[in-house]
């Protein structure tokens, strides 16, 4: 622990469940990380893995039904740390956006219809001891200007004067308006067009360099990981398979499931022939299964697979993955290529 | 907006009557678009139609009104047909000699006049001050109980939502269901009994009229807590019977608004509490409740017919009924006319306004 | 084209009680899921027995009995003897002596019979409740001064109550035997201002309610479905001319119409008045199928029906109304709370038919015979009251608990 740099997010054993009339619905197991300053960590997953529940829990925002059985989430601001499942209602309050902000899925609704750009932003500053009017105006319109809005405009804009692009990007700027030093997005760019999608991923880019705070995103979407993430986690049925830096992931990926991943999304340099997906559907989080919970869908599973879950281990440097068959994988990788 | 001024370019050529001049003007300035025009156009289209149907009811149905007190007036004085004629046609501000459309025609005037002609059965009273006496008891006491329902039912179920499923939810909508099922008029005769009768809290006789005998009208603090004391029982009954109505609007609204993204969004930017209960929740759930509101508006107005007659308050309810009761039709007219157009206006004052609540509507010009 | 009309009016008049008698059991297994549904169905289920079959076997008691008027609830009349009298039991064995009666409890009426063979000595019931009235008969019957008196069983429990006197009290308990608990039938609600017995009044007093508040809602509920319907199936200058009616039409204030109409017209009928009451209450209904017309006709399977070229008769009798079936019936149940509403608020005004005697003719009755402002005689206006309220709000939990259980999309569309 001490001998790494000092991270201003350590997750560590993190587990949730999920109340529900059938049972508990295990979302996220023992699930581990560390997000460093300036850092962009990917998290990313099929739909219903756990990447929601893992951000959720974040900002300590999980539906009621929720309780978190195990772990601990540190966060560091200037040089202290604070556990975050132990803050009382008015410090999670404060923590929220001022330390770290969630720009949410569909931003088409995330503002209230009936009051202006410029009232939410002023409610978001003042909630945080902002008073002065005319410097959130200021700090607005720049970061306005910064998702390369007309920030004028946009600004004294109700929310259903505006396209989704523009919404998406209002957000972005309203989730950095006080400095957090986290950002988190989910599903940054889908419902909207393949031009907004660039646009957003161009000014997210832009703005994380200005403004130096770190962002965990969470995406099915690998291209998207590949252009903006240093950090790749992937999640498979609530637990962390694989996490490592973008390209050890991308080229060298270790665990079956990340790499089916892989090869399931058309890229320019795969060959048509190539493309796969993933057999199976993701398991049952009530009973999940013994043993690596990926084995029912894995090609390379055996009876160790079975029977006993592979530990998240190091392979080179800061790469860690969970699978009992690393080599047979990069094995049949480089037959293939 | 582009076929539509095709169509009137192909209308229009050449042509200048003061229909076309209408169509050019309305396509260089497209009011009829505007949802403010549109709604107020309504509105008055809406007066004036059921003016008419009162006309035609008053002047051609058989057994008309006109008819059946000439008849009277024979029977009971023994006056030639003509003058029992002349009576009745002013009392309703009819003259036989003219045409059809010229009677129709000074009836409107009279009525864009405010005249709603002579009272029959005291003759020499005009409608419209009896009834400018009458209604504004029964506005102030419909208006005050429809506002404490109205922000009580509001807050209420804003509770249910936010409680969703928890005893005080399961409580207070079995009690929003005991405040619609029951109907207002027998929770006037439920508050006569109980507490006025049985457990004695108030003296029933005394609560009768609209203020004590004796007092001048005027801002004077006796008159004003007379007023308040006698229009009481009436306030609470509307209040009861329509509260339930309100809660359960609220509630579901609310618990609508709770699943919208901005409320979420809301609290993960740290907002205090309040702020978003009042900003971000309370004022978008309470919303569709304003047009719900000046639908109520008409409906207690007429229901203010019993329960005027239940607490011997004289408002407007009592105005019409003793008129019914003594057939005194022209006053019968009138206050269905004004009625109608109370009704009316409520419902055009909630349009125009909720474009101020809603700035969709405001901009789009669509519901 | 014609038989075809026929027969899909036919499947539709087939099917939509089918699906109502199917909803209702859906309805009735889910219901531990829903306590206040469940409570106002079985309310319902008891106020249909209570209306239609108790009538049945107990008679609409019509004997005026002028002197027992405003009887107290849950009493009967008694016969209270000085204890050395204790084997005076019957009206016969009173023959030739003096009874005591006071005016108003009920005594005179029942020795009215007698009154030749009995001398009968009156008392004036001068106050509301342990009145003077009774206790001056008491003492009197201490005294032997009288031989007996007739006094409802809930009078003499208040005198013994009655802590003030305790000497008189003792008095009471040493010398007055209250014999005969036969004497005269228990008034589980008491009596009415002619002396007879409320309770019954109650039991025959509802059907006639309640099949002409179904009567209305059936109508309403008919006509809104026709013009809704059409309205937003044919849609064009069709739809245009019914959505301009129907707010003509809500924009006349309903209950005040009703009022004029009635004060103007006096039905003698209360079936006629629930035809009126439906042809008045269509419009709120008619607006709320409309919109519920044109959404379904946007849903795929009515897409899918019209892409086959199907007629609009077979999508509207095949497709939309079943689906329709649920919502229709809430609403059905909301219309006959309105119908009961509107005919009772006329039978309270006195404008409606007053000669079945219904709950709502009870409270007229009530109101403008005082018995309203009566601590004793509040029965008569109260038990008709209790009666309403817990009828319309039975039907309002039901419709409300039909609602829930039903498809909540329906609900969101309103």
């Amino acid at each position: 622990m001490s001998q790494q740099r000092d991270a201003v997010l350590r997750v560590e054993d993190l587990s949730i469940i999920y109340r529900s009339k059938r049972g508990d619905v295990k979302a996220t197991s023992n699930v581990s990380f560390d997000l460093y300053p300036g850092e962009a960590l990917a998290l990313i997953g099929e739909s219903g893995s756990g990447k929601t529940t893992i951000s959720l829990a974040l900002i300590r925002k999980l539906p009621k039904n929720a309780v978190i059985t195990s772990g601990n989430i540190h966060y560091r601001r200037n040089g202290s740390v604070q556990d975050l499942l132990k803050l009382s209602n008015r410090q999670l309050r404060e923590f929220r956006w001022k330390d770290c902000a969630m720009v949410f899925q569909g931003a088409q609704n995330a503002f209230n219809p009936v009051l202006k750009i410029r009232r939410q932003f002023e409610d978001t500053a003042q909630s945080h001891g902002w008073t002065d009017k005319a410097a959130i105006r200021e700090r607005a319109l720049n970061l306005l200007e910064l998702v390369r809005l007309d920030p004028e405009r946009v600004y004294d804009s109700y929310p259903h004067e505006l396209s989704g692009g523009m919404k998406q990007r209002t957000l972005l700027a309203l989730g950095v308006l006080l400095n957090p030093q986290i950002v988190i997005l989910d599903e940054p760019t889908t419902a909207l067009d393949i031009l907004t999608q660039r646009a957003i991923i161009d000014v997210l880019n832009d703005m994380q360099r200005q403004l130096r705070f770190s962002i965990i995103f969470i995406s099915h979407d690998l291209s998207l990981a590949a252009e903006m993430a240093d950090t790749v986690a992937t999640v498979y049925a609530g637990q962390i398979v694989e996490i490592g830096p973008v390209n050890d992931i991308f080229y060298r990926s270790l665990h079956p499931y990340t790499y089916g991943l892989l090869t399931s999304v058309p890229t320019l340099e795969h060959l048509q022939d190539h493309l796969q997906s993933i057999p199976g559907s993701p398991p049952n989080l009530i009973n999940p299964p013994d043993g690596c919970k990926f084995h029912p869908r894995c090609a390379f599973a055996t009876d160790t697979c079975h029977k006993d879950s592979p530990p998240l281990e190091h392979d080179i440097g800061t790469h860690l993955a969970a699978c009992w068959h690393k080599d047979r994988l990069l094995e049949s990788r480089k037959e293939l290529v | 907006m582009t076929s539509h001024s095709g169509d009137i370019q192909l209308d229009t050529s050449g042509a200048t009557g003061p229909v076309h001049a209408v169509q050019r003007l309305l396509t260089k300035y497209p009011i009829h678009k505007n949802y403010n025009v549109r709604v107020f156009v309504q509105a008055i289209l809406t007066i004036w139609a059921i003016m008419s149907f009162t006309f035609v009811l008053v002047r051609f149905m058989p057994g008309n009104p006109v008819d059946i007190l000439i008849e009277q007036i024979l029977t009971q004085e023994g006056i030639s047909y003509q003058e029992a004629y002349d009576r009745v046609a002013a009392s309703f501000n009819i003259d036989p000699n003219a045409s059809m459309l010229d009677q129709y025609l000074d009836w409107f005037t009279d009525l864009l006049r405010l005249d709603l002609g002579t009272s029959i059965t005291s003759p020499g009273t005009r409608v419209v001050d009896e009834i400018a006496r009458f209604l504004p008891w029964t506005l102030f006491a419909v208006g005050s109980g429809l506002l404490i329902s109205f922000v009580l039912g509001i807050v209420l179920g804003m509770m249910m939502a936010y409680y969703r499923d928890s005893v005080l939810d399961h409580t207070l909508s079995l009690i929003s269901s005991f405040f619609t099922g029951v109907p207002n008029y027998i929770w006037g005769l439920l508050i006569i009994i109980g507490p006025g009768i049985s457990w004695r809290w108030f003296d029933v006789g005394a609560a009768r009229g609209t203020y004590d005998p004796g007092l001048t009208p005027g801002l004077n603090a006796a008159f004003i807590a007379s007023v308040c004391e006698h229009a009481l029982l009436p306030i609470i009954t509307y209040v009861l019977a329509t509260l339930g109505g309100w809660m359960l609007s609220m509630k579901s609204s609310t618990t609508s608004v709770l699943n919208d993204d901005y409320v979420n969004v809301a609290e993960a930017r740290g907002l205090k509490d309040r702020r978003i209960i009042t900003s971000y929740v309370g004022r978008n759930a309470a919303l569709p409740l304003f047009t719900q509101l000046s639908i109520s508006v008409g409906f207690v107005l007429g229901s203010g017919v019993v329960i005027e007659e239940i607490f011997v308050y004289w408002g407007f309810g009592h105005y019409l009924f003793a008129s019914i009761v003594v057939r005194d039709y022209t006053a019968i007219q009138g206050a269905v006319l004004v009625l109608t157009t109370a009704i009316v206006l409520s419902n055009l004052f909630a349009d125009l306004t909720y474009g101020l609540l809603d700035p969709r509507v405001r901009i789009s010009g669509e519901k | 084209m014609k038989a075809q009309t026929a027969q899909n009016l036919l499947y539709a008049i087939l099917t939509i009680p089918l699906g109502v008698v199917g909803g209702t059991f859906k309805f009735l297994s889910r219901l531990r899921a829903n306590r206040a549904g469940f409570i106002g169905f079985l309310g319902l289920l008891a106020y249909f027995v209570l209306t239609f079959i108790m009538p049945g076997f107990i008679p609409f008691d019509s004997e005026v009995n002028l002197d027992e008027i405003a009887g107290p609830v849950g009493s009967r009349i008694q016969l209270a003897v000085h204890a050395d009298n204790a084997e005076l039991q019957t009206f016969e064995d009173l023959a030739g002596l003096t009874v005591g009666v006071v005016d108003q409890t009920g005594g005179p009426s029942l020795i009215a019979p007698y009154a030749d063979s009995i001398n009968i000595e009156k008392y004036r019931w001068t106050s509301r409740r342990a009145g003077p009235g009774i206790r001056a008969a008491l003492v009197d019957l201490t005294n032997k001064e009288i031989d007996a008196m007739l006094i409802f069983s809930k009078n003499v429990e208040e005198i013994r109550a009655d802590a003030d006197d305790p000497e008189l009290q003792a008095l009471f308990a040493e010398h007055i035997v209250i014999s005969n608990p036969e004497l005269g039938p228990p008034h589980l609600l008491g009596t009415d201002t002619q002396g007879r017995d409320i309770a019954t009044h109650i039991v025959h007093g509802g059907r006639i309610l309640i099949l002409t508040a179904f009567i209305g809602g059936v109508i309403a509920t008919l006509i809104a479905l026709v013009f809704g319907s059409l309205s937003a199936l044919v849609g064009g200058a069709l739809d245009s001319a019914l959505t301009a009616l129907t707010n003509l039409v809500l924009a006349i204030p309903r209950f005040p119409l009703l009022v004029v109409l009635a004060g103007l017209i006096r039905f003698d009928n209360m079936l006629f008045l629930g035809v009126l009451i439906g042809l008045l209450g269509w419009p709120p209904l008619m607006r709320a199928i409309r919109a519920q017309v044109l959404s379904l006709r946007e849903r795929d399977f009515v897409e899918a029906a019209r892409s086959l070229g199907l007629s609009t008769n077979h999508i509207m009798f095949r497709e939309i109304l079943p689906n329709m079936a649920s919502y229709v019936m809430i609403n059905f149940i909301f219309s006959i709370t309105f119908a009961m509403y509107e005919q009772i608020g006329l039978l309270v005004l006195g404008l409606a038919p007053i000669d079945d005697y219904t709950w709502g003719v009870m409270l007229y009755f009530g109101r403008s015979r005082g018995t309203l402002y009566n601590e004793d005689g509040a029965s008569m206006a109260l038990s008709p009251v209790l009666a309403i309220a817990f009828f319309q709000v039975c039907l309002v939990l039901f419709a409300r608990a039909l609602e829930e259980v039903f498809d909540p999309r329906l609900r969101a569309a309103v």
